[in-house]
């Protein structure tokens, strides 16, 4: 039987037990060959879906975790499952047994009268949550095709009464929980893998560059100058990008992830920061107000092929790669107010995605589905989950809680 | 009862001063003392505020000494200076300030300074440590133009981390929005 457990250290070493006890005992049934609903296509049908708890008490608690996790998407309409229009049945039935809880699930296509999944998940009682958004990523490949982001997280800088802390929550703003207050830590980024946090953070008056293992913890020491270091993103072959003023001026710089081969690709008497590789590493976005006002440009990775790719306002800062690389997110000043753009890459093409009070630090979700940002739309600070498809906006973090800068985890294992 | 308090009160003042808030006292107490004298009563005050248990004695005399340099922080010559929205050029009103601190520095020639670079909230966390870092890079080439030596100044940039005010008005925003300098330790 497969087993779920939080403990943080011990996740990798469970998720692998996971992954083989899966494929050996699990009796599960995927109809892939229908496509229930296509999430790339432009005009989104929400899909009518039926959710049906039986068994223990446990059964509730999953279902509703589940349910919320589809409702979330904006992808699904759940129906009472007493009201005919569910054109998708999800039945989930717990049992317990000593301090472990065991769901049976069943998913029924009501339009054709055929199970698209079936499956048995089991999980230790106090890991409810994961095992829950475990189930929604096999409901949601079995009528998809596609990863579900259910048990992705974010990191986010919480201001709690005045003290920054680095924390991480569930994609849903559950599960919260401080992994860092060593200073004051600033640009945050995740490792392609999911293993790693690299950021900056300020001791005895100077920014040094750390990388955080998430398995432990643990912190190492990559880069420091006297000056000015921001950390960038990570390449999926794991170095990183970062801006670094130890020549004078913020240039851009890449090293190893271990603070090894620091090599400088920009040279310019501005300011030139916020890099981020492109998903596939050939690439890197950067802010530079090398042109009289802050704006996002592109260059290839060594450095060479350096261009402008936003016009519109004089102001426009923090970009952010679409996992399929078409896209930037960024943030562009519009009527004294900062708000959430796209940009197309290749075409130019561009939209704005937010109207309403401040929007900030955009960061795409895996699936390219959503972004996460922080506004100040209803007053403090929080953390919100937008659609890019727009209409669908979502505060994740409690309201009047503070917190800023979300930076959206790869798929997790 | 009221004498504790009031202790507490400038204590916790101090405190703050200490931590982050204005520019340290002792230049201005001390301005034509030798810079011997000035660390000396740095020292004093650090020792001081170790202390746990005070005797009475010593609490009148702690009263005194930090009503005075509560007073003294009111005229010290580490002003802010200002700058406008994105800008990390040195404005005509930032001109005389860094002409005292510069001028302070030159009678006080064994005493370095930290210059911090602040931001207004607007804008993004990044850019605006980077803009903060111009903003105190722009101070010390003023002070540098004047004669002080560029390895008696130190520059750190805060961006938006750490605002004096967090109201959302031009006025707020425009304390932030400064060069602010303090001594080294």
């Amino acid at each position: 039987m497969k087993e779920v457990r939080s403990q943080k250290s011990e996740v990798r070493i469970f998720l692998s037990v996971f992954c083989i006890l899966y494929s050996v005992f699990c009796i599960l049934t995927f109809a892939y060959a229908k496509v229930y609903i296509d999430i790339t296509s432009p005009a989104l049908r929400k899909l009518p879906v039926s959710f049906i708890p039986a068994g223990q008490a446990e059964a509730k608690e999953i279902t509703e975790i589940v349910r919320n996790d589809f409702d979330f998407t904006g992808m699904f309409s759940p129906v009472d499952a007493n009201i005919p229009g569910a054109e998708v049945k999800i039945s989930i039935e717990a049992a317990v047994s000593g301090q472990k809880v065991t769901a049976s699930v069943a998913v029924m296509d009501l339009l054709e009268n055929t199970e698209i999944l079936k499956g048995k998940y089991t999980a230790e009682k106090t890991s409810l949550r994961l095992l829950s958004h475990h189930i929604s990523n096999e409901i949601f490949k079995a009528i998809t095709g596609q990863n579900g982001i259910f048990r992705t997280r974010l990191s986010y800088i919480a201001n709690i009464s005045g003290k920054k802390e680095l924390h991480l929550m569930d994609w849903d703003g559950h599960n919260d929980r401080d992994i860092g207050s060593r200073g004051l830590i600033v640009s945050h980024n995740w490792s392609s893998g999911g293993d790693y946090l690299t950021y900056s953070s300020e001791r005895n008056k100077e920014w040094g560059i750390y990388l955080l293992t998430l398995a432990n913890y643990k912190e190492t020491f990559l880069f420091s100058s006297r000056e000015l270091n921001l950390a960038g993103g990570f390449s999926p072959s794991g170095s990183i990008v970062f801006s670094s003023s130890r020549d004078g001026s913020p240039e851009i710089y890449t090293m190893n992830s271990d603070g090894s081969n620091v090599k400088k690709l920009t040279r310019s008497i501005g300011i030139d920061v916020s890099p981020a590789f492109s998903p596939d590493g050939s690439q890197i976005a950067f802010v530079s107000d090398r042109g009289g006002t802050p704006q996002i440009y592109l260059m290839n990775s060594d450095g060479s092929g350096i261009r402008r790719i936003t016009f519109e306002g004089n102001y426009n800062t923090s970009p952010s790669w679409s996992p399929d690389g078409k896209w930037i997110a960024y943030v562009g000043r519009k009527e004294g107010l900062n708000q959430i753009f796209i940009v197309n890459t290749d075409t130019g093409d561009a939209g704005q995605l937010t109207d309403k009070g401040n929007n900030e630090s955009p960061s795409f979700s895996p699936d390219g589905m959503f972004i996460a940002l922080d506004s100040d739309r209803e007053g403090a600070k929080g953390i919100y989950i937008i659609h890019i498809k727009g209409g669908w906006q979502k505060r994740i973090t409690p309201k009047g809680m503070r917190a800023a800068t979300p930076r959206w985890s790869p798929y997790l294992k | 009862m009221k004498k504790a308090l009031i202790f507490l009160l400038i204590v916790f003042a101090v405190g703050c001063q200490k931590k982050y808030v204005k520019a340290p006292s002792e230049p201005v107490k001390t301005e034509s003392a030798a810079p011997a004298e000035v660390k000396a009563a740095a020292d004093k005050k650090g020792a001081a505020e170790e202390k746990i248990y005070p005797k009475s004695a010593e609490i009148k005399r702690d009263v005194l000494e930090k009503k005075e340099e509560v007073a003294a922080k009111e005229e010290s010559v580490f002003k802010d200076a200002l700058f406008d929205f994105d800008k990390y050029d040195i404005r005509a009103d930032a001109r005389p300030v860094l002409e005292g601190i510069a001028l302070w520095l030159k009678k006080n020639k064994d005493v370095n300074i930290v210059i911090e670079g602040h931001c207004d909230e607007r804008g993004t966390n990044e850019y605006n440590l980077a803009l903060g870092e111009k903003r105190a890079k722009a101070a010390k080439d003023f002070l540098s133009a004047l004669g002080i030596s560029a390895s008696r100044a130190k520059t750190i940039s805060y961006g938006e981390e750490k605002p004096l005010c967090s109201e959302q008005r031009e006025e707020c925003y425009q304390r932030n929005r400064r060069a602010h300098t303090t001594l080294q330790r």
